[in-house]
């Protein structure tokens, strides 16, 4: 054996092909592989004497060897590049590439067919990794996305859940997605889903996609969509189990392990075999002890909460298939204590479990074509459960009162096939169907035969010259409960500009379809008079999207890179809760209201050395309804947002210090109110602006220890003013609940794998 | 063990109540019985949507119930002659420019329908033109107005019946006027002009004499001198800045009245000052007592609960009435709900004096 030298190579090939160049001229059959075996798609491959070759979607490649013995170059894209000698005598040469890490956290996956290089994608996608949801050491996804420019959380306190809001459109328009599979939650289908009964632990990273994706994902899609993308087994055979453990304080409040506090325990493992077979299991607990705040007896403003979520999975891997099975399991209990009384104290809880089923396949049938299917059933219920205790006689029995034991069921089938015919390289058809039903049974929820979704939906993505890359898209649905817009158009676009900076451009139609709950929930009581529509309209939007996107340049001191982003939403058919015209008694819904936001955001990534900085700054308009009516008022009110993002790594020390933080601006209003001379006239009103920041510190020891602590709510928010004087009952008044104070935790990690 | 006792006395003291009013219905009353020292009372409002008015007398510890939908318009005994709307049920009256029935068109009360006028809600800024005085009609106005003196003068008022946590029920027209020294009613649903004209004669026993639509009259309160208070779902008001006269009217689920016009006198005391198990006789002269607002207990016994909070019973007050016999008792509210349901509120009270 000698040892190579890139000179001593080509001086050979040089040599040889002098000698005889049309004699031993010939070609070569080879196939790029990963670690795992499956066959890298696409491959450009080079050899030292200056042939190339472009491996098929296969890896397999043929390319003519000039001299004996010669040195080839493989490259693919989210791989290291990788070299190998090849001599005439071989026959086949396999080249396997190692996948690169730094540029596998760029790939995406919502909005395509399969995971895609973030830069190759006409999206505009941000994701949050694995990475930083450890570093804020999380117990939920609230907690990873309350700094994020252009989403704000409401919090329920009444009923101890939360709502989020993107780019100033409500919860209901921006939809939720496990894995590609639209979750189920307390309001129907993928409406106002609370992102908090999601496993934080079981997150490999989040992707939010602003603007429309209702080509895609259909109905509710109309802000974006927040896809919660899952861990998967490894990569090589081999196990993976690791443990958590989490103690945190709720503002000043804290007891160890139970009680008073967070506590988070999360044990799970993955096994690979060497055959096709995977496997894993996963178990959270969470455990909240609520926050009293101003309350000083039994009650708590902040509920206390125990969530048990449990996964499993399998997945089968052989030759073009794919398939895979998963369950999540989902059992909350908020705790709703009454006041103390002389006589009885009457405590709610509200149970929640959800089943979800997911089965995925993938066959990739040929050069040609791919194609996949995703099917999922979910189950959801809520129960409300009353319980009396008599002070005198310290007996506990559930109430009998009417009422007071209430359930809410809804489930829901999600079938879903894709397909991607790549007709060119340069050319791709992508058609897919949706079915989507769902069924809701409740107390308050007037008879109804459910909902059924079917739709039919097709884009193409053109790339012209690797410069400008098009993706138009159709969607044509029908909808048994509501008229569904009869097609739903949406175009991508993105244009390199340069070899760092890109442009992407878009339009899309909009939808967000009435939900269960609007068109069949009836309330009355003495203090309710709410009734559905069942005759509702879907929202529907026009939505323009735009962003230039500069890569930073990898491998220098210093990288700078940055997004700047516009929207502009025009939502039409907003439905909203009004007095109904032939009964002035019965408030209930209509598609009134014209509804428009727009804004733009700026982002910047910084990495000098071992320092790492986001700094972002956003500016969203909300449309002003109350302008229609007084000339003088502005159209659009806009509120500002600023977050920084600051790491630094002690390497030295293997610790890792990390700064969050979010300045979410005042949300200026109008309202209208009596003036002394009795005429109804507009008022100016705003919810205050407010910090948020949180200070986290991780040390590793070794691989597999390590060690969070860190101060949550460091400004110590509690509250933030709303001047408004009308409200709802959920929520609403002059306070508005943020946060519970300033908090510490202290965790552990350990991880083992093989 | 003292809650238990307080218990045994209290299931103790209603029994004897229950034997008491049996006896009272078969036999006449002669033997005085002396009043009730203390007890604790379960109000029977019929559970969660409050159909019931609970006329209680504490002296002889009884409880006389009726439905709220039973009566709709209550004529004075007394000396004026003033006319209450059921306010019980969230009742509502619009006076028209008319004099007679003929005249009301449906274009004119289909507008009135649609306008929101009659709905007595939180979108209803002007609700309190058409209700009666929460804390004392007589005294202070009532929806209906002066009583004209003849057939000729007196308006037409379209008459909601309450739709608050009862069915609603055709709206009438009505038109009411003196005769001598009697009340003469004349009323048809809106629908008709089929009139109905009775005459109601005052009596001396009762505060008001009860007349309902559809049966004619009918017996509400007890006698006046045998109720102290009555727990009833009723109008009341509340200061909003935006509504007219800065009042809004609305509809709350436990309101106390005292019987003001049959000479029940109540006050309030706080905790603070003193004790209720410490209140006795010597603190009676430090009470405030009035009998010219029934709203004195009112909707004050409870907190009526937030976005975070439930309605609970206000543990920092307790009450204390004077009846017309003399007795005066200290009594506390201790539960708005009976296992759990709404409209079972509890209390508990002591005789003092």
């Amino acid at each position: 054996m000698f040892r190579i030298s890139l000179n001593k190579t080509i001086f050979l090939c040089v040599s040889f092909s002098l000698i005889s160049l049309s004699l031993l001229a010939k070609g070569i059959k080879g196939e790029v592989k990963d670690i795992q075996g499956n066959p890298v798609p696409f491959a450009t491959i080079s050899s030292s004497d200056g042939k190339g070759a472009v491996a098929d979607d296969q890896g397999r490649f043929e390319i003519q060897l000039v001299s004996s013995e010669c040195m080839l170059q493989a490259q693919a894209m989210g791989y290291k590049t990788q070299s190998v000698v090849a001599t005439l005598e071989e026959e086949f040469i396999s080249i396997v590439l190692l996948e690169d890490i730094s540029s596998l956290e760029e790939v995406v996956i919502t909005g395509n067919f399969e995971a895609q290089s973030a830069r190759q994608s006409v999206y505009q996608v941000r994701s949050i990794g694995r990475e930083t949801i450890e570093k804020r050491a999380a117990g939920n996804i609230q907690e990873v996305l309350n700094t994020e420019l252009g989403i704000r959380f409401s919090q329920d306190n009444a009923l101890g859940g939360s709502n989020l809001e993107m780019l100033g459109m409500s919860g209901q328009n921006v939809k939720v997605l496990i894995d590609g599979v639209p979750m189920v939650g307390r309001q129907g289908v993928s409406n106002e889903i609370n992102i908090n009964q999601i496993d934080i632990n079981q997150i490999e990273k989040i992707e939010i996609i602003e603007g429309p994706m209702s080509v895609m994902y259909g109905a509710d899609a109309l802000a974006g969509v927040i896809n919660i993308i899952t861990k998967r087994g490894t990569n090589t055979q081999g196990y993976d189990i690791s443990a958590r453990m989490q103690e945190e304080t709720v503002g000043n409040s804290y007891s160890a392990f139970s009680g008073a506090g967070n506590h988070i325990r999360s044990i799970q493992g993955q096994y690979r075999t060497a055959g096709p077979w995977s496997f894993g299991a996963s178990f959270t607990q969470n455990r909240f002890g609520g926050w009293k705040g101003s309350f000083t007896g039994r009650q708590f403003e902040w509920l206390p909460k125990n969530q048990n979520i449990g996964t499993a999975f399998l997945g089968f891997q052989k030759g073009n298939w794919e398939l895979d099975y998963s369950l999540d399991v989902l059992e909350e209990t908020i705790f709703s204590f009454g006041p103390e009384n002389r006589i009885e104290n009457i405590d709610r809880e509200f149970q929640t479990s959800r089943l979800m089923h997911r089965f995925q396949g993938r066959l990739d049938a040929s050069e040609k074509f791919k194609a996949s299917i995703q099917a999922a059933y979910t189950d959801y219920s809520r129960e409300t459960v009353t319980w009396i205790t008599n002070q005198r006689t310290a007996e506990t029995s559930l109430s009998n009162a009417p009422n007071a034991q209430g359930s809410l069921q809804y489930n829901g089938l999600t079938v879903r096939a894709t397909g991607l015919w790549s007709i060119s390289k340069t050319f791709n058809l992508q058609p897919g169907i949706d079915i989507n039903t769902e069924n809701g049974v409740g107390d308050r929820i007037s008879n109804n035969e459910g909902i059924q979704d079917y739709a039919f939906f097709l884009s193409s993505e053109i790339s012209i010259k690797d410069k400008l890359r098009l993706r138009p898209g159709l969607r044509r649905a029908y909808n048994s409960a509501y008229e569904a817009p009869p097609v739903i158009p949406s175009i991508n676009t993105k244009l390199a500009l340069g070899k760092r900076l890109d442009l992407r451009a878009a339009y899309a139609k909009g939808f967000r379809a009435p939900s269960i709950r609007e068109l069949y929930f009836d309330f009355f009581d003495a203090s309710h008079s709410i009734r559905g529509n069942p005759d509702l309209r879907p929202e529907t939007s026009h939505s323009f999207n735009t962003s230039l996107n500069l890569e930073p340049l990898e491998g220098k001191v210093f990288q700078y890179g940055a997004v700047l982003t516009g929207f502009y939403n025009e939502v039409s058919d907003q439905i909203a809760y009004s007095l109904d015209p032939t009964d002035p008694r019965i408030t209930t819904l209509f598609n009134v209201e014209e509804f428009k936001t727009m804004g733009l955001s700026f982002n910047h990534r910084i990495r000098v050395k071992d320092w790492n900085a986001n700094l972002g700054f956003a500016r969203i308009g909300r449309y002003n309804r109350i302008s229609t009516d007084s000339q003088n008022l502005p159209e659009m009110l806009f509120s500002n947002e600023f977050n920084a993002n600051v790491d630094y790594k002690f390497k030295s020390i293997d610790t890792y210090i990390s700064l969050f933080y979010k300045y979410t601006g005042a949300l200026p209003g109008f309202e209208m109110v009596m003036s002394p001379d009795r005429e109804l006239i507009p008022n100016a009103i705003q919810i205050d602006g407010f910090h948020w920041m949180d200070l986290t510190f991780r040390k590793d020891f070794g691989k597999s220890l390590q060690l969070q602590t860190g101060i949550r709510n460091l400004m110590n928010l509690t509250n933030i003013q709303s001047t408004a004087t009308s409200g709802g009952a959920h929520g609403g008044g002059p306070q508005r609940p943020m946060g519970y104070g300033r908090s510490y935790f202290l965790g552990i990690t350990y991880q083992l794998s093989k | 063990m003292n809650k238990l006792t307080s218990l045994k006395m209290g299931v103790t003291a209603l029994f004897a109540a229950g034997i008491f009013t049996s006896c009272a219905e078969e036999n006449d009353p002669i033997v005085e019985t002396p009043p009730v020292e203390d007890a604790f009372m379960e109000i029977n409002g019929g559970g969660s949507t409050f159909p019931n008015m609970a006329f209680v007398k504490l002296s002889n510890e009884t409880q006389t119930t009726i439905s709220r939908e039973s009566w709709d318009l209550a004529f004075s005994n007394g000396s004026e002659f003033k006319v209450l709307i059921n306010g019980t049920t969230g009742a509502m009256a619009y006076e028209t420019d008319f004099t007679s029935f003929e005249e009301l068109e449906n274009d004119y009360l289909e507008n009135l329908r649609t306008s929101g006028t009659l709905v007595l809600d939180f979108n209803n800024m002007n609700s309190i033109l058409y209700v009666d005085d929460p804390k004392n009609p007589i005294q202070n106005g009532t929806a209906l107005g002066t009583i004209g003196s003849s057939e000729a003068e007196a308006s037409v008022f379209v008459y909601q019946r309450g739709n608050s946590g009862v069915e609603d029920r055709d709206w009438h027209k009505v038109k009411v006027f003196r005769s001598g020294d009697r009340y003469v009613l004349q009323f048809a649903p809106v629908s008709s002009n089929e009139v109905t004209t009775v005459e109601i004669s005052k009596t001396q026993d009762f505060n008001f004499v009860y007349y309902s639509l559809d049966h004619g009259t009918v017996e509400v309160e007890p006698q006046k001198g045998n109720w102290d208070f009555v727990w009833t779902a009723g109008t009341s008001s509340t200061p909003f800045p935006q509504a007219t006269n800065e009042t809004l009217g609305y509809f709350f689920q436990d309101l106390v009245y005292h019987n003001i016009y049959g000479g029940v006198e109540a006050g309030v005391v706080m905790e603070d000052d003193i004790a209720y198990e410490e209140f006795s006789e010597p603190n009676i002269s430090s009470i405030t007592f009035n009998s010219n607002d029934r709203l004195t207990i009112g909707s004050s016994w409870r907190a009526g609960g937030g976005p975070n909070s439930s309605p609970a019973v206000r543990e920092d007050r307790y009450y204390i009435l004077k009846d017309t016999q003399g007795n005066v008792y200290k009594l506390r509210f201790l539960s708005l709900t009976t296992g759990g349901e709404r409209g079972r509120p509890s209390l508990e009270y002591a005789l003092v004096q």
